[in-house]
């Protein structure tokens, strides 16, 4: 029982590492007044990009690199587009996330070819003597990729940025009041810009994180809706990251349940499980579990004097 | 001399024309250097585009029928827009018409019923689901002020995989399982609950859809135009504060705005059912949803916008389609190429908007 349980957890981490790596990202843009319907894209493009460097150098650090940078670039048109330009965020989203499914299974039918499923070079697992082969705790937590640690602390850098930095703080001001931000001299769409790019660096580890460290091989449309499960984290999340992160464990939880309790017999629909993270998400903005503010300036363009 | 001035049509309606028109070609120019790059014939690639979308009946009608859907959830959107309401759900719209339309279709003896009714029962049932779940992103909006914009796309999430959830269970829609090769499938519906076909040409799957469509083109564009409920719409939209002030009925508007884009989409879903697929599965919906949401605002608000919109992208994909299955073009590359259209698109906007600041 308890062996299991230990299971159960180290699971939930694995599964719910992706979420929390882009989740944590995405509140940043969102916090800033942008939402990135992009991140299922920006997803898609990092685990492609990262599954091809390090399958191409043999190196998953390379990889990573590679994913964050095409990230990078991805999350770079989107600001360019939906903040200089004031597009429609929802729409470049939207193509993005068309172009990247696209794009990744074309390039991959193209390198990889037909239904190829490469091994790709991964990185190892944490191995402290004597720690990760503690009973409980070790199976529940110190067996894991290191991928998931070093997430983890980037995951913390974040928080203590929204926390504590004048930056974080004009994160916030410009999603909140844009148009009072801008009268006290905070760059507006510069910050923005920014938060979109540590949205994209996010994404990027997020995408690399699917195809390096946890199955090794990219398939095609690999994310699979993580992106939007990583959105729905956010606002179930209420915009605050200590929740967010608690509500993508929830959600890796509730996928973890999926393989688990068919193994103990119980008969949950596969169905309810995959529905639950919307469905809660929906009742936290519905304000059914506490009160919840998306930022003020949301999906809303700034134009100075407007 | 001010007279020929005024005769001179106004540049901003030529730019308003040509920004999208140079961006689309530029798009497909695009397009094709790729197919030339991952060495393929583009004359080829070309032809085999253009018989997979206009080359036969059978082409010809599965772009048309593609479009009709596409229109509708667009239609749906610009209503919604009017009143600066974005629906991002039509995908889930589709999804739960699609559900209720099989449901409705496939109970006992609708399918013996006169009068239409036996097609007309399930198009109803698809429209006031999709009108339902629009509706719930109304009522949270005015109950709770959820940003509609959350709520709907969390919305078709769920309603995703309440198709999921109703194709693999046989308490729901799944069809009996005979064997353990039964696909997680409804029973195809009966044919009496089909939609007829428009032309006698058996080839072509073009069904009365299109005219359907056509009303509800022309419906939506008089009541943008004409209608005190499109003034309305307009008013709540630019200033819901001042609108409520002049005594309109502000909840109801909103929540009747995101009901009809709902029930839009569910008709569009009930019509893709009945019109084409003739049984739900997972996916159902297939990314029409988004395009739909596409098509509606790159329109700018003009019912034909959204016709011409969704023409253009019902082309696209048959098009694309056909170029993998004759030309051994990946139909990847139409996502790419339908990808690249909408963020250029999206990106144009700002052009045609300065070019609106401009003094005359």
């Amino acid at each position: 029982m308890e062996e299991t349980l230990a299971i159960f957890i180290a699971s939930t981490l694995r599964l719910a590492m992706p979420l929390i790596l882009a989740a944590s990202g995405e509140l940043v843009s969102e916090r800033a007044g942008v939402l990135n319907l992009s991140l299922e894209g920006m997803m898609l493009t990092a685990a492609f990009f990262g599954a091809l460097g390090s399958w191409a150098t043999g190196n998953p650090v390379l990889g990573i690199c590679c994913a964050v940078i095409a990230a990078l670039a991805v999350a770079t048109v989107q600001a360019l587009l939906s903040v200089h330009l004031r597009a429609n965020q929802l729409v470049v989203g939207i193509g993005f996330n068309i172009l990247a499914l696209g794009a990744t299974t074309l390039l991959y039918r193209i390198i990889f070819g037909g239904l190829s499923r490469e091994e790709i070079p991964g990185l190892p697992k944490l191995d402290i003597p004597g720690l990760s082969d503690l009973p409980f705790i070790g199976t529940a937590f110190l067996q894991q990729s290191v991928f998931v640690y070093v997430g983890l602390a980037f995951v913390g850098l974040i928080w203590l940025m929204l926390r504590y930095t004048a930056f974080g703080l004009a994160v916030r001001a410009v999603g909140d009041e844009p148009r009072s931000a801008d009268k006290a001299g905070i760059p507006v769409l510069r910050v923005r810009y920014l938060a979109i790019l540590i949205t994209g660096f996010m994404a990027g580890l997020a995408g690399s994180f699917l195809s390096i460290a946890d199955i090794n091989t990219f398939t095609e449309n690999m994310t699979n809706g993580a992106g939007y499960l990583a959105l729905a984290g956010v606002i179930f999340g209420g915009w605050n990251i200590g929740r967010t992160i608690g509500a993508c464990l929830l959600f890796g939880a509730a996928t973890a349940l999926q393989f688990q309790l068919p193994a103990m017999g119980i008969n949950v629909p596969t169905a309810f499980l995959l529905m639950l993270p919307y469905l809660l998400a929906l009742l936290a903005v519905a304000g059914v579990v506490g009160r919840l503010e998306p930022p003020t300036a949301l999906t809303l363009p700034f134009q100075r004097g407007k | 001399m001010s007279a020929l001035v005024l005769a001179l049509p106004d540049r901003r309606r030529i730019a308003r024309l040509a920004i999208p028109l140079g961006v689309v070609i530029t798009s497909l120019l695009v397009s094709l250097l790729l197919i030339a790059i991952s060495g393929r014939s583009v004359p080829e690639a070309i032809e085999a585009f253009l018989d997979g979308a206009f080359g036969t009946a059978f082409a010809f009608g599965a772009s048309v029928n593609r479009a009709v859907a596409l229109s509708m959830v667009g239609l749906g959107f610009i209503l919604a827009f009017r009143a600066n309401l974005t629906n991002v759900g039509g995908e889930g719209q589709i999804a739960v018409g699609g559900i209720a339309a099989t449901a409705v279709a496939l109970h006992g003896h609708v399918a013996d019923l006169p009068l239409g009714l036996a097609v007309l029962l399930p198009i109803l049932a698809g429209t006031l689901a999709g009108a339902a779940w629009g509706g719930i992103a109304g009522l949270l909006k005015v109950r709770f002020g959820t940003n509609e914009v959350i709520s709907t796309l969390l919305l078709g999430f769920i309603a995703l995989l309440m198709v999921y959830w109703s194709v693999q269970s046989t308490a729901l829609l799944r069809q009996p399982q005979t064997s353990s090769a039964t696909l997680p499938e409804s029973l195809p519906i009966p044919p009496l609950t089909r939609l007829p076909g428009l032309t006698p040409d058996p080839e072509s799957p073009l069904h009365v859809g299109l005219i359907i469509c056509l009303l509800a083109a022309v419906a939506t564009a008089v009541v943008l135009q004409r209608s005190t409920f499109g003034l309305r719409l307009r008013a709540i939209g630019l200033n819901e504060l001042a609108a409520r002030r002049a005594g309109m009925p502000g909840g109801l508007l909103l929540m009747a705005a995101l009901a009809i884009a709902g029930g839009f989409g569910g008709l569009a879903g009930a019509i893709m059912l009945q019109g084409e697929q003739y049984y739900l599965k997972t996916g159902f919906s297939s990314g029409y949803g988004f395009d739909g949401l596409v098509v509606g605002l790159l329109s700018r608000g003009s019912a034909i916008g959204v016709l011409a919109g969704a023409l253009f992208f019902g082309f696209l994909r048959s098009g694309g389609i056909s170029m993998e299955i004759m030309a051994g073009v990946p139909a990847a590359l139409t996502l790419v190429i339908q990808g690249l259209i909408v963020i250029a698109v999206a990106g144009s906007v700002i052009l045609i908007e300065k070019l609106d600041k401009e003094p005359r």
